[in-house]
């Protein structure tokens, strides 16, 4: 390394100027492209290791890969889904190994894990006035989280992110058949959930038209 | 169209991801079975439920602010080596 002397200087600083020109760009595009899904990151992130502090290192970890490889996200394609596929490799790698079995659920866990973050936004749409309307966004919560993994991931993939079949196969590996069983009997054994949840109410669940 | 392959379609169905012909089939063995017409309405229902009660939350501001912070982190980073090159 030289010592630093003012000819070099006028040299280095043009070059200095250039390069950081393209990495300023990369910045905003990144801002652009992959910061705007941090929200849906953070989500995702909470439902797999239902523990915001865990959620919180996961996607960090996620933007920091993220970022470090972003020359090599396909331009044009769903960034989004680029990002839940790189947190989804993340989380197997850090945290699977030590969690619990799947199918396993520990129903304390969630409830106090949603009361812990409940000081939220309340949604206030409610869905059309049918026998699951008095249903809880906890007991909607706690219905999703008691189905086994491999459903309820393609279902929050689907209807809580909105991806399509062929992102989702790309995610979870598995052909679009699979995708497409998969949310077929998710959404069977949930709505079983949900009308449990229903008739403990005394709502008539055979009267919906 | 039988009952069991428009149980196979049915959340194709419900995500409007049935190709053209796949679609008419359908519908047309929907309008012939009843039992598939409610199950499909069910789970469409079941699909709103899911999208209108599950509670996004908003990521924390410290999250926010760490990562914003990490992309022009590692611009001073880069800015720093060149520095003195």
């Amino acid at each position: 390394m030289d010592k630093p002397d003012p000819t070099r200087h006028v040299k280095t600083r043009t070059k200095k100027e250039s390069l950081s020109r393209e990495e300023r760009q990369k910045q905003l595009e990144f801002q652009k492209e992959a910061v705007v899904h941090l929200n849906s990151l953070y989500n995702y992130a909470l439902h797999l290791t239902m523990n915001p502090s865990d959620a919180e290192d996961l996607v960090q970890e996620t933007y920091l890969k993220a970022y470090r490889f972003f020359n090599s996200f396909e331009r044009g394609t769903n960034c989004k889904a680029w990002l839940f596929k790189i947190l989804k490799n993340n989380y197997i790698n850090r945290f699977r190994k030590n969690s619990k079995e799947p199918g396993k659920v520990d129903y304390d866990l969630i409830k106090d894990f949603y009361h812990s973050i409940k000081d939220i936004q309340n949604d206030t749409s409610e869905a059309e006035s049918d026998y699951f309307h008095s249903l809880l966004h906890e007991e909607v919560y706690q219905a999703l989280h008691s189905l086994p993994e491999e459903f309820r991931e393609v279902i929050q993939l689907c209807d809580i992110d909105g991806f399509t079949y062929e992102e989702i196969a790309n995610m979870v590996e598995s052909p679009i058949g699979t995708v497409r069983s998969r949310l077929y009997r998710g959404r069977k054994l949930l709505r079983e959930q949900l009308e449990g949840y229903a008739k403990k109410y005394g709502i008539n669940t055979d009267n919906h038209q | 169209m039988n009952c069991q392959k428009a149980c196979v379609l049915m959340s194709a169905a419900v995500d409007s991801e049935l190709s053209l012909k796949e679609e008419q089939g359908f519908f047309l063995h929907l309008s012939e079975c009843k039992e598939c017409k409610d199950e499909f309405e069910e789970a469409k229902k079941t699909k709103l439920i899911i999208k209108e009660k599950i509670v996004q939350f908003k990521a924390p501001k410290t999250l926010i602010n760490s990562i914003m912070e990490l992309t022009s982190l590692s611009t001073m980073e880069h800015e720093e080596t060149l520095l003195f090159e």
